[in-house]
């Protein structure tokens, strides 16, 4: 690769690592396995940057971390580790103390929740509601149907609610 | 449109997600029925609340160095546009240099040679994922303890942060055919590895070189043996060896 060719990869992707390290940080929780699948996904997006088409580097450098995520998390299924929510990295503090009781058991349970909904699902929910990814965008990112994105958010949003106590469903 | 019909579209409809006809079948059975209502404000409030959950989160700014300097590192092997006379070519300059006399160490020069790779290969693998710092701090009262008992000598360890070249931490290495400490300092999104070892064979004197885009700043002081290596312009690399010889490190004759 010459110069010129690493000053626009520099440029078209560099500006992405905050939202890259985000989308690595809640796929993979631990700090340091996140930087690590973060510059892999450099690494290979180097390697790969031929294939890079249009100036659009954001959703392929997080097609890129996703794939790096999936397989940091297949070398780490026979650990079988349970991970625990992360409160300091999920959310900021409970707010005034008295509406922060309610408020802060509730937010624990969607946090629990969230924890054990299945990696595709929490995936597409991050590059929904962080990344704000069109449906379109997170089918090209995951590699999967549209209909497979929109499945998976309507299944994963459903959960949450479900977690989050009775609603008004009964009527209707 | 039903209830079973707007229950299974409504989080795409508030994803502006629907096609438009189909929006608006939605938007119309919404308008007549309030349970659809109450469940349209559950997946807003729940939209929310899984915002705050995910907040965006800036990069560590170690990251963004480790990142950009291991792309550095490798960009010269990706792709394939580099043409395969290059190597030899490196290989000639850097004789070329070592004729024209630009090693000054009473040692083998060819030996020289030798450590600077050695050395440039230490800082570009010290650029992968987990192999920065064994012991992260940017206190040199943290950092310089970390390492008696692991090293046999007692490297200086000074934090030039107020400079801009803060302390990120220290490391062992082994190069050159011994143990070294690395002593790891940022510059803006640059690192610099400084590694350290005592000089066995007496040999004092000084040298610089480049390589692949790095540049190496080597001296010796008081029977220890340094080399700065980073990708940062050498201006500021050297700059960077003068404030560490300043802090008490003086090499001779520069």
């Amino acid at each position: 690769m010459g110069p010129t060719e690493l000053a626009r990869f520099e440029e078209l992707l560099l500006p992405h690592l905050d939202d890259a390290y985000s989308l690595a940080r809640y796929l993979v929780r631990d700090e340091h396995d996140a930087q690590d699948v973060v510059q892999e996904a450099y690494l290979r997006a180097l390697r790969h940057f031929g294939t890079l088409r249009g100036s659009d580097g954001r959703a392929w450098l997080l097609a890129i971390v996703g794939n790096c995520a999936r397989t940091w998390r297949r070398g780490r299924r026979a650990d079988a580790v349970t991970t625990e929510f992360d409160e300091e990295l999920h959310g900021g503090e409970a707010g005034d103390a008295e509406a922060g009781l309610r408020q802060g058991e509730a937010r624990a349970q969607l946090h629990r929740a969230l924890d054990r909904l299945p990696a595709e699902f929490r995936e597409a929910l991050v590059l929904r509601e962080l990344h704000g990814l069109s449906y379109r965008e997170i089918a090209e990112v995951t590699g999967c149907p549209i209909g497979t994105v929109m499945s998976r958010l309507a299944r994963g949003r459903q959960r949450l609610l479900e977690a989050l106590g009775p609603g008004e469903r009964e009527a209707g | 449109m039903n209830c079973r019909d707007v229950e299974a579209r409504i989080g795409a409809y508030l994803d502006r997600e629907l096609a438009a006809a189909e929006a608006a079948d939605v938007a119309a059975h919404l308008q007549g029925c309030t349970a659809c209502g109450a469940l349209l404000d559950r997946h807003r409030a729940l939209g929310a609340a899984v915002r705050e959950a995910f907040p965006p989160l800036r990069a560590p700014d170690v990251l963004r160095m480790r990142v950009r300097d291991a792309v550095r590192a490798a960009a010269p092997r990706a792709g394939a546009d580099r043409p395969a006379w290059w190597r030899p070519l490196t290989v000639a300059a850097a004789v070329v240099l070592v004729v024209a006399g630009t090693w000054r160490i009473a040692s083998d020069r060819a030996a020289a040679t030798v450590v600077s790779e050695e050395v440039l290969a230490a800082h570009v693998r010290s650029l992968m994922p987990g192999h920065l710092t064994d012991v992260a701090s940017t206190d040199q009262h943290t950092v310089k303890p970390w390492f008696d008992g692991r090293v046999d000598f007692s490297p200086p360890v000074t934090d030039e942060a107020a400079a801009g070249f803060p302390l990120l931490g220290g490391r062992l290495d082994y190069v050159a055919g011994q143990t070294a400490a690395a002593l790891v300092y940022g510059r803006r999104l640059h690192r610099i590895n400084l590694f350290v070892w005592p000089e066995r064979g007496g040999a004092e004197g000084s040298a610089h070189d480049e390589r692949n885009g790095y540049f190496l700043e080597h001296w010796t002081s008081g029977g220890m043996s340094y080399w700065a290596v980073s990708d940062l312009n050498r201006a500021e690399l050297q700059s960077f060896v003068r404030l560490l010889q300043a802090a008490g490190t003086p090499a001779p004759g520069r």
